[in-house]
């Protein structure tokens, strides 16, 4: 069998499973939403990244229970929390990272909620229900979505020995080779990782004089610096970058992007990574559509589509089990979709005390 | 008893603000949009943030100090500031031959066409037109794989982008259409006899450039300088996406500071090549009223 019918015989049963899945849950749903008090209908204004979703899925919910959306893309979290913070109540759902969310709960822009409230969460990994970062007494502070450590990814063909640190990163031999995200406070916490850091976002002025050393050391080798993932898989594909930062998945990219061979790798002192999850904001106007969007969007045949159109572990186990069924465990395991624990080992992404001198210290490293 | 000097003056102020509003729209934009929200840009400069990411008024200096203590912050300001002036002056010389010929030696329905070819990239987007010349100057780009392809050089070159020299090529190519639409503007109303006849009166060709045709185009000139050489200030896509680690501008710094919710330093820092910006218009405005009374002599 060739990849492309593969692909689309896979494609096509994932389809066909999360319509009949959706439809007995939407069925559901939308029959409890018209019997109850009050319809709840409309469009509510979610500001989130575009593999949150994918549309197939939101018109489906929209037949079914007559919830629309109405999406503004995102690009990272602290835009996520500079918007949220102007206009409060017109947003109705935010996605956001680790430290993020309590940040946007701290600020008293999001709320939290009953997360066992809502029948699909029993879908999700236990331990995604009880992150401590994102327990308060009112409740739980997202509804967990995916995450990923970032990790190095590299071209066997020109980087050798394999590596098993942030140390590769600094080595001469790669002068120009390499391409990290377009991040300067995640960019310094790698160099703090390097340094042994414990916590990159909150570090003193020595730490911070550390990182600078190993960022000095780093910027030589840097070709550029991607402003998007789709930027650093067209240079691993072109061969022009030999090394790269990136989320789960960068060598599936590159080789469905033509690309060769890349390799994978955690570095052994640990990594920065992000997890996800929707915040319903405080006030928002469209307040009372969240839980019942979220009821149907969230349901096992979605998140087990989304992972195969977007390819990064979420915490979906009810998706785990039907990506296993239908020949995607490989793909799914390879992504450490069932070690949702490894998120524990990870420094997770957010603001901290030493936010703006990480900033400075990248600026006095790539500045003229 | 009505004093007859204020009795005079009235009829003159009410006509005066009457013949004055079709300047309120202009006058509201100006206050909403630029106005306001410089003010905001300001008291944010002399305010700090706090750890916890808030912009909190406590008035200060310390952004401004910061710009002008770190080394880092000066030298790249002063090498965005070469950057601008390299394009500009690049643009110039490029721009105004090509307007020179169109004006002088094309008929009007061709020069409509060229023009027309001229403004044609702004229809497209310039993120992509920035991305497009990544796939030019790269490693294996259309650059490399011609000169490869005329055996020129024998292996991809590197040198072509993610420097400061592609930033200034890429920044020359975004810039040059407003170059040439203002030195052509200039040039449509030079009456080109005016060459002729310093050159029967015994002016050399370059004479006749010099003290006939350029002192009647100047404000043409000065305006072409400040379409390009302004924004080039505030300049960070193209630095960002062919400038690799080493072509950092004023603004990518900037950006960084946004991206972490440093609203204060950011906005003392813009403030700076906002005073600068101002500074420079001055100068050139100066020169446009030279200019003015030269036009009219």
């Amino acid at each position: 069998m060739n990849d492309w019918y593969r692909d689309v015989s896979r494609r096509r049963f994932l389809q066909v499973s999360a319509v009949a899945g959706a439809a007995v849950a939407l069925g559901g749903v939308a029959a409890a939403c018209t019997t109850g008090a009050s319809k709840k209908t409309g469009t509510f204004n979610w500001m989130t990244w575009s593999d949150h979703y994918y549309d197939t899925q939101l018109d489906e919910i929209k037949k079914a229970a007559d919830i629309g959306t109405n999406i503004s893309e995102l690009a990272d979290n602290a835009e996520g929390f500079a918007k949220l913070k102007e206009v409060t109540g017109q947003l109705d759902m935010l996605s956001g990272d680790a430290l993020w969310v309590p940040k946007n709960f701290d600020e008293g822009l999001v709320e939290a909620f009953d997360i066992n409230s809502l029948a699909v969460s029993k879908q999700l990994y236990s331990i995604a229900r009880e992150f401590e970062i994102w327990t308060k007494p009112a409740g739980y502070l997202g509804y967990p979505f995916g995450w990923s450590p970032i990790q190095i990814a590299y071209n066997p063909k020109f980087v050798s020995p394999a590596p098993d640190s942030w140390e590769v990163l600094l080595d001469p031999k790669y002068k120009g080779r390499i391409v990290v995200e377009n991040q300067p406070v995640e960019v310094v916490a790698y160099m703090a990782k390097l340094a042994g850091i414990k916590d990159p976002y909150n570090m003193t002025d020595a730490e911070l004089a550390q990182a600078k050393e190993a960022l000095l050391r780093l910027k030589p080798n840097i070709l550029k610096f991607a402003q998007q993932n789709t930027d650093t898989v067209a240079a691993l594909v072109s061969e022009e970058a030999w090394l790269a930062t990136s989320n789960l998945g960068a060598e599936d990219r590159v080789k469905d992007a033509g690309g060769s061979d890349v390799v994978t790798f955690i570095p052994k002192e640990g990594t920065i990574g992000w997890m996800d999850a929707e915040m319903i904001v405080k006030g928002g106007k469209n307040h009372d559509l969240i839980m019942p969007f979220l009821e149907l969007a969230e349901q096992k045949e979605y998140i087990a589509e989304n992972f195969i159109k977007y390819g990064r572990p979420l915490f979906n186990e009810g998706a785990y089990k039907i990506l296993v069924d239908k020949g995607e465990q490989e793909r799914a395991d390879r992504y450490l979709y069932n070690k949702p624990e490894t998120v524990l080992t990870m420094t997770l992404k957010g603001p901290g005390v030493s936010t703006d001198a990480a900033i400075r210290v990248f600026n006095e490293v790539f500045g003229a | 008893m009505v004093d007859p000097i204020q009795a005079s003056h009235q009829p003159r102020a009410r006509s005066n603000l009457t013949r004055g509003w079709p300047f309120l729209p202009a006058g509201v934009v100006l206050l909403v949009l630029f106005l306001l929200p410089m003010t905001v840009m300001v008291a944010f400069s002399l305010w700090r943030t706090n750890s916890d990411l808030d912009v909190v008024p406590d008035w200060t200096l310390d952004n401004y100090i910061y710009f002008f203590s770190e080394g880092t912050y000066v030298r790249t300001f002063l090498k965005t500031l070469i950057m601008a002036a390299a394009v500009t002056a690049a643009g110039i010389a490029t721009a105004l031959p090509f307007a020179y010929f169109l004006v002088r030696y094309v008929g009007q329905r061709w020069q409509r066409i060229v023009l027309l070819a001229v403004i044609v990239p702004f229809w497209t987007s310039y993120l992509l037109r920035a991305y497009a010349w990544q796939a030019i100057l790269g490693e294996k780009g259309a650059l490399n794989q011609f000169l490869m392809g005329i055996g020129l050089i024998d292996e991809p070159s590197r040198l072509f982008v993610y420097n400061d020299l592609s930033v200034w090529l890429v920044l020359l190519y975004v810039y040059f259409p407003f170059a040439a639409l203002a030195l052509y503007t200039a040039l449509e109303k030079f009456d080109f006899n005016q060459l002729n006849a310093a050159q029967d009166l015994g002016a050399r060709p370059d004479q006749a450039f010099r003290r006939i045709l350029l002192p009647q185009i100047r404000p043409g000139v000065i305006t072409a300088c400040i379409f390009v050489f302004v924004p080039i200030l505030g300049e960070f896509l193209t630095p960002t996406l062919v400038g690799g680690a080493q072509g950092a501008l004023i603004a990518n710094l900037i950006i960084n500071f946004f991206r972490g919710l440093q609203y204060t330093t950011m906005a003392a820092f813009s403030f700076v090549i906002a005073g600068f910006v101002i500074v420079v218009l001055v100068i050139f405005r100066r020169y446009l009223r030279v200019e003015d009374v030269v036009a009219r002599g």
